[in-house]
Order: structure tokens, then C-alpha cells, then sequence
């Protein structure tokens, strides 16, 4: 029994000529969060890419706890319990806000045919839970109000506030956070590093992708340092941030 | 009287069509030309379980649209696996070769037709109950198709068009979506096709070909895509139309092209002027 | 039925009529690669040229190469048409696929019912007398037609080929084939290379049409059908590759004519339909090719 809710083996992945993913290999255990950092292009949204299924990588594997998933389509490994979120957000646009939210949950009342059919007392016992979680969700972000508003209608932190509570929904093992700070700061920068604390602490292996030193500095305790499709170095998040190769890497000079 | 009767028959049954077909591009998003050869998969079997075999009419009907619904599996499965792009193409085979196909098959009548099929009403009030069943078939369909596309299903679906990447990485079954709502579409198409087929008793391969295909499609373009009430529209057009122009006498040689035309034109017309159809919001409004 | 006589005539013949099918798919292929459309509007395409140089030889008396120059630049018009008034225009509204495929089915359809309309649906051809010269090489009867449509076939391919190997314009075509807005970032202009290649898919279709029609007769609705193998081709050549679509073209084109040995007549019709589920079910993605021959 593995105590990583994601094992990344050996993983390369090459498009064309390009290699953009080569020896990969990590771990995100439960109740960690993991930072993922690298300057643009280094390989880290690829990364994620490999884990969710977007992409297949074109050698090594990649398991969930003990699972492979090199045969799951990425729908499957969403409802195995992995989420994640996006660098552009990729909002429903023609959904409200609740609507967004209750295409979350892993397994979805209404979309069953069946089920709709056939057994309308269970789907709506199910769909009204749903809706409770999604509402208490939009409260503990603070956008109650934006319920039914279309994302089009929303200023960009509360868009990313409501990808991150959107991912939330999957209450699943693993999080997978593309730049969650990116372009967002004051209020919504404290609500999204509290939830992310706070879903750490709740037992799931959280990675994040970030640029923004500080946050790492806060929040994650392990990091891994990408440079052109490798890991140049992981470890605690002092010593990659003490390392010298790292900065002329990641700064192209000393600090 | 019985003029009108027909009429209403058929523009029933082309309500039908139109709307499980919104169901299946205005909605779903699906592209497929193939649409009258599942009326026709229908008809034929429903016909021939009734002549052949004598299994009751409405049990006949039944079987047929589950049987269309059945045949759409066989033809969107395949090409979805790979993309959107090759169900166009894999329908475009299936309307051409199913015709092809039928006017080799000797006891399904061949190129001459079937004829003899048995009618689900008989005696002096035929027409009239035959016009109130298709009338209010037709009015459950239209219903069936908006209560399918408006709760969460249809929210669903809605999802599924804006951002299918991002619906799969939510976990939701993007293909499971898509083969049941050609599925459903088609297997309405059947239903059509049957009850046609049990009321004017005479099946030929002629009647369900590109100028079928090419009508259903203006009535939905027309109508607008996506619409509840955008089919109704279009097959109310669509149908008065044609009856409209066989008013001018014209020989059917040039009958055919001409109505072919302005099927297609009127969809070129309306995809530039005003891609939301008749019924559909303007955009920008 | 097997012996070696007929084997060998069945091969040439069906390979010498190939050559048509061979510039249908390669100009399918051009567009689908450069604009990324499946121009379905193709067929409409074939049968204006068709018509066009029908009406010039037969019906005005003109001679065959101021007919097929009539037929041509018709072809080329009405791509060009299209391609500007209809594509760019969806492009720029940022319609959906559907919509684009919607248009071109439907432009294909109007432009068959247009051509019933003025022609009538009798079978044409663009000569009065279908048979050539024909000489016996072997056992094998090799007629003057066949030796010119490979030839004509073999000089468009090639001048095609020359054409996207050595001029700028046509390592342009690659550059926006392979990722159109990298290439205006280099000052390559997009919709040039669209146009460019839908008229290039024009010439290439009127040269096959002519050579079809100095053959076989055709009807309205046959540029429909005869695309169908087009992109059945392009397909199992695997898309994006011209040299792929026209060998995949003229291997359809043996099959078809082989059937004969072993499939009743009657469902000859049907093969092609056949051929495009099993194309479908197991070669989506084209039929693999040893790397050392997949060059594009």
C-alpha cells in the first residue's frame, strides 16, 4: 500500500521532436501540498495534463494510489477523485454560477438517463444534496451572491474563485491547482490560500503550480523545481529556495 | 377533407422530424445527414413485422423506433470514437448506401416499393383518427424534447457544447451524452417513419433521400436551432411550401430541382442573414 | 475467372481509371490539410466544371481545350466565390464547425439541384464517342485514353508537387497547414494560403472531371457520389498527407473494379459504402504506412 495519492514513475512525454516531459518522477502524498514551480514552458501544466488524461505519455506510468491509470479516459480519472483547475479558468460561459458549480460533483444525478426516468425519488434526493453542497461552497467563498449571475458577469478573481469552489465539488483525493493566485490578490488571494490550507488539513494531496514565491513560501511544505521538461531538483521549499542553481535557472543570475 | 387531413398528417409527422433532429444538431450539436434513413429503418421494419410476420401495428410501430434508435448506436459509436467530423461523414455513407442497399433487397419491395402495408386505423373516421394521433404524437415529442434539453440534462448538454475538455475533467461521459441523444433522436425519426408508413401504406426508397435530408435540415435552420418552438415553425413552413409551389403546375422534372433548391437556398439565406432561425433570438438582443 | 489475362486487364484499366479519383482526393486532401475544411463544396465544384464544359463542347461546339479552359476557370470562380464570400465570412464570425459544414453540404446540394434544373438528369459526357485507340500490349488492351490520363495525372501531381517543394507561396501552404497563426505571426498571410488552395483544388478537380467525362457519362448527382471516395481516401491515407489520399485513391479504385470477380453486380454500388464503415470502424487515422515511405 502506497501512501502517495499520485505516483508519477518515470514518466516522458514528446510531441513531435519536442520533448516536453522526460524522467518525471514524483509523489503528492494526502494532507501535503506540493509546489510545482519553473519558469514558462518548463513543463508543468504538461504535467498536469499527464494526470487528469489529456495526454498519454509516451513512456512510464502513473498511479492513484495503487492504481494505473494509463487505460482511464480523463472522465474516469476525474471521478476516481482527481480534480483540477485551469490556467484561463474555462468557466461554463452560458451557465450561471450555481450551474457551473453542480457540473462538479463526480457523479451527476441528472445524467443518467435512467435514473432520470426510472427513478425520479433517488436523482432528486441526489440533486437537491447537490445543490446544498454547491450553496454551502459559493457561502464559504463568500459568493453567495453571484449565484446566478453567468461568469461572463463576474470580475476575473471571483471567476477564479468559482473554478477553484467548481473543482471543490469533486470532493475527491487529489487537487491539481494550475496558477490559482495568478492575477488575483487582496481578499481573494487570503480566501483561496485559506482553502487551500484548509483542504489540505482535510486530507487530501494537493499540488499547485504557482509563480508567486511568497505563496509557495506560506503554504507548501515540499517543492519541485521543472526546467525544460525535467525536475531539476525537489525538496523542502527552504532548500530549493536557498539553491543557486535554481535561481540562475529560474532568474538567469544570481538572486 | 381528406386533403387536409393528409396535410396535417404530414406536417405532424414533419414536426417530428424537425424536432428530434433539433434534438440532435441544435442541441447536441451532432452533424449527421442521415436523418430520414432512421424515419426510413423504422418504417420498413414496422411495415414488414406487420405484412411478414403479423405482429400487431402499435407493437410493430414500437419495435421499429426502437429499432432506428438502435441502428443510430451502430452508426454514432464508431465515427465518435475518433471525432465529431467523421459522423458527417459516416451519415453521409449511411444516407447514400442504405438506399443503395434497399433497392437490392427484394422482400423489402426493392427499388419499386412496398406496397400493402397495413394501416393502423380502419373503417369511415381512418383520417380523422389517424390525424388526431399523429397531431398529438407530434405535441408529446415537441414536449419530450424540451423537458430532455431544459432540466439538468439539458444542462448537461449545455456544459458538454461549451467546453467538452473541461466538462470530461469534471468526470462527466461527454460520448455517453452524445450516443443517447442521437440515440433519442432517431429513435423519434422512427417513430415517424412508422407512423407514416401505417398511414399512406406505401413505402419506396425514393422518399427518403438527400432532398428529405435537406428539407429536415432547412425546417430546423429555418425554424432555428435550438429552439423549442423553432421545429413546429419550420415544419409548418416547410410543409404548406411545397404545396404552395405544386400550385404552379410545373413539370415534376423541374418540380424536384426547384423545391430542392429553395430548401438549400432558403438555409444559405438565413445561415448569413439570421443564423438563429425564424424562432431564435437575434444575436446581440 | 482468375486467369492471368483478366487479372492483369482489371489492374490496368482499374488503375488507369483511377487517375481521376487520384486528383478528387488530392485536391480534398489540399484543403482539408491548408484550410482545415472538409470542402464538401467540392462536388459542387466538379459539377460546374462538368456542366460548364459540357455546354462549351457540345452544346456551343467548341474545341476541347477552349472547353476545358471554359470549365476551368468557372471551377476556379466559384471556389473563389465561396472561399471568400462564404468561408472567410464564417471564419470572421467565428462560426462552429456545424455551421461550416452545414454551408458546404448545403452549397454542394444547391449547386446538384441547380445543374438538374438546367441539364436534366440524363447521363452526359463530353464526347460523342466514349471508345479510343486501343492497342494490345501482352494480352492486355491499353487504350490512348488511359495513356493520357496517366500522363495528365502523373504531370498535375507532379506540377503540384514542384509547386509546394520549391516556391515560397507553397511552403506557405505548409506553414498555415501546420499552425495558421504562428504563420501570420510571420507575416503569412492565412487566408491567402485558403484561397490559394481552394483554387489550386479547383484546377486539379477540373482536370479529373474532364478526364472523367471524356470516359464515362455523368449525372447531376454524381460528384456526390464520387467524392464520397475522395474523402474515403483521404482518410486512409491519413490527414494531412496528399501523397497518402492519392495512393489510398487509386487502391479504392483497384478494389472497386476487382469486386467484380467476387461480388454479385448488383451490390457493386453498395461496396463503396461498405468500404467507408470499415474505413471508419478501423483505419480512422489512416492506414498505417512504413515510416520510410510517410514522408509529409
Amino acid at each position: 500500500m502506497s501512501a502517495a495519492a499520485i505516483r508519477v514513475v518515470d514518466v516522458r512525454k514528446h510531441f513531435g521532436g519536442i520533448v516536453v516531459a522526460e524522467n518525471i518522477n514524483l509523489e503528492i502524498s494526502a494532507g501535503e501540498i506540493l509546489g510545482l514551480i519553473g519558469p514558462n514552458g518548463a513543463g508543468k501544466t504538461t504535467l498536469f495534463n499527464l494526470i487528469s488524461g489529456i495526454h498519454a505519455p509516451d513512456g512510464g506510468e502513473i498511479f492513484f494510489r495503487d492504481q494505473a491509470l494509463s487505460r482511464l479516459s480523463v472522465y474516469r480519472r476525474a471521478r476516481l477523485g482527481i480534480a483540477r483547475t485551469w490556467q484561463n479558468i474555462r468557466l461554463f460561459p452560458t451557465l450561471s454560477v450555481l450551474d457551473n458549480l453542480l457540473m462538479g460533483p463526480r457523479h451527476y444525478p441528472g445524467e443518467a438517463l435512467f435514473a432520470a426516468l426510472f427513478q425520479p425519488g433517488a436523482r432528486r434526493a441526489a440533486a437537491h444534496a447537490a445543490q446544498a453542497r454547491a450553496e454551502a461552497v459559493l457561502a464559504r467563498i463568500g459568493l453567495e451572491g453571484a449565484r446566478d449571475k453567468t461568469p461572463g458577469e463576474l470580475p476575473f478573481g471571483q471567476q477564479k474563485l468559482v473554478g477553484l469552489a467548481r473543482t471543490l465539488m469533486n470532493d475527491g483525493e487529489v487537487l491539481l491547482l494550475d496558477e490559482p493566485m495568478a492575477g488575483v490578490e487582496g481578499q481573494v488571494y487570503e480566501t483561496i490560500k485559506q482553502v487551500v490550507r484548509d483542504e489540505a488539513a482535510a486530507g487530501r494531496a494537493v499540488c499547485v503550480v504557482e509563480h508567486n514565491v511568497s505563496f509557495i513560501r506560506d503554504l507548501c511544505t515540499r517543492a519541485v523545481f521543472m526546467f525544460n521538461g525535467r525536475i531539476e531538483q525537489s525538496g523542502t521549499v527552504e532548500e530549493l529556495l536557498a539553491s543557486d542553481k535554481l535561481a540562475e535557472l529560474y532568474f538567469g543570475g544570481k538572486k | 377533407m381528406e386533403y387536409i387531413y393528409s396535410v396535417l398528417i404530414l406536417i405532424g409527422i414533419y414536426t417530428i422530424m424537425a424536432a428530434s433532429f433539433n434534438l440532435i444538431i441544435g442541441y447536441g450539436g451532432l452533424i449527421s445527414i442521415a436523418h430520414p434513413i432512421f424515419f426510413a429503418l423504422a418504417a420498413y421494419a414496422s411495415a414488414l413485422l406487420n405484412l411478414r410476420l403479423g405482429v400487431p401495428i402499435p407493437l410493430a410501430i414500437l419495435i421499429g423506433a426502437l429499432f432506428s434508435a438502435g441502428m443510430s448506436v451502430m452508426l454514432s459509436l464508431p465515427s465518435l470514437r475518433v471525432s465529431g467530423d467523421y459522423l458527417l461523414i459516416a451519415s453521409i455513407g449511411f444516407q447514400l448506401g442504405f438506399i443503395e442497399v434497399i433497392k437490392n433487397i427484394e422482400f423489402a419491395g426493392a427499388a419499386s416499393g412496398l406496397t400493402g402495408i397495413g394501416s393502423l386505423y380502419s373503417g369511415p373516421t381512418r383520417s380523422l383518427a389517424f390525424t388526431v394521433t399523429v397531431l398529438v404524437a407530434a405535441a408529446a415529442v415537441v414536449w419530450l424534447v424540451h423537458w430532455l434539453t431544459h432540466g439538468e440534462y439539458g444542462r448537461a448538454i449545455q456544459a458538454m457544447r461549451d467546453d467538452e475538455e473541461c466538462f470530461a475533467s469534471l468526470g462527466r461521459n461527454a460520448m455517453a451524452i452524445k450516443i443517447t441523444i442521437f440515440a433519442v433522436g432517431s429513435g423519434l425519426a422512427g417513430l415517424a417513419g412508422a407512423l407514416y408508413a401505417h398511414y399512406f401504406q406505401f413505402l419506396s426508397p425514393e422518399q427518403f433521400g438527400i432532398v428529405q435530408s435537406a428539407l429536415i435540415l432547412t425546417m430546423v435552420v429555418v425554424g432555428g436551432m435550438g429552439t423549442t418552438l423553432g421545429p413546429i415553425v419550420g415544419a409548418l413552413l416547410l410543409t404548406a411550401l411545397p404545396q404552395a409551389i405544386t400550385f404552379l403546375n410545373m413539370p415534376p422534372s423541374v418540380m424536384a430541382p426547384v423545391q430542392g433548391m429553395l430548401y438549400t437556398g432558403l438555409v444559405l439565406v438565413f445561415l448569413f442573414v439570421r443564423p438563429a432561425g425564424l424562432v431564435g433570438k437575434k444575436a446581440g438582443q | 475467372m482468375f486467369d492471368l489475362p483478366v487479372l492483369l486487364q482489371i489492374l490496368w484499366t482499374s488503375v488507369a481509371t483511377s487517375t481521376c479519383y487520384v486528383l478528387f482526393a488530392v485536391a480534398f486532401a489540399l484543403t482539408l490539410k491548408v484550410a482545415q475544411v472538409w470542402n464538401f463544396v467540392q462536388a459542387g465544384t466538379m459539377g460546374l466544371a462538368f456542366y460548364a464544359m459540357f455546354a462549351a463542347m457540345l452544346g456551343w461546339g467548341w474545341p476541347h481545350p477552349a472547353g476545358f479552359a471554359f470549365g476551368l476557370g468557372i471551377a476556379v470562380a466559384v471556389s473563389m466565390a465561396v472561399e471568400v464570400w462564404g468561408y472567410r465570412v464564417l471564419r470572421r464570425r467565428r462560426s462552429s464547425a456545424l455551421l461550416l459544414f452545414i454551408f458546404a453540404i448545403v452549397v454542394a446540394e444547391f449547386i446538384a439541384y441547380l445543374l438538374s434544373l438546367v441539364f436534366g438528369t440524363e447521363p452526359q459526357s463530353l464526347t460523342k464517342s466514349l471508345t479510343s485507340e486501343v492497342y494490345l500490349v501482352g494480352g492486355v488492351a491499353i487504350s490512348s485514353w488511359d495513356l493520357n490520363a496517366l500522363a495528365v495525372t502523373a504531370a498535375a501531381c507532379a506540377a503540384l508537387f514542384a509547386f509546394l517543394r520549391f516556391t515560397r507561396q507553397g511552403q506557405f501552404l505548409y506553414a498555415v497547414a501546420d499552425n495558421g497563426d504562428l504563420a501570420e505571426l510571420y507575416g503569412i498571410s492565412a487566408n491567402r494560403a485558403y484561397l490559394i488552395a481552394m483554387v489550386i483544388a479547383a484546377a486539379l478537380v477540373s482536370v479529373g472531371v474532364y478526364l472523367y467525362g471524356t470516359r464515362a457519362s455523368m449525372i447531376p448527382n454524381a460528384p456526390l457520389e464520387l467524392m464520397l471516395l475522395a474523402v474515403i481516401a483521404t482518410i486512409l491515407g491519413g490527414i494531412g498527407s496528399l501523397v497518402g489520399a492519392g495512393v489510398a485513391a487509386v487502391f479504392l479504385s483497384v478494389l472497386q473494379s476487382a469486386s467484380i470477380l467476387v461480388i454479385p453486380s448488383q451490390w457493386q454500388s453498395s461496396l463503396t459504402y461498405f468500404v467507408l464503415f470499415a474505413v471508419i470502424l478501423f483505419f480512422p487515422t489512416g492506414f498505417r504506412v512504413p515510416a520510410w515511405l510517410r514522408r509529409r
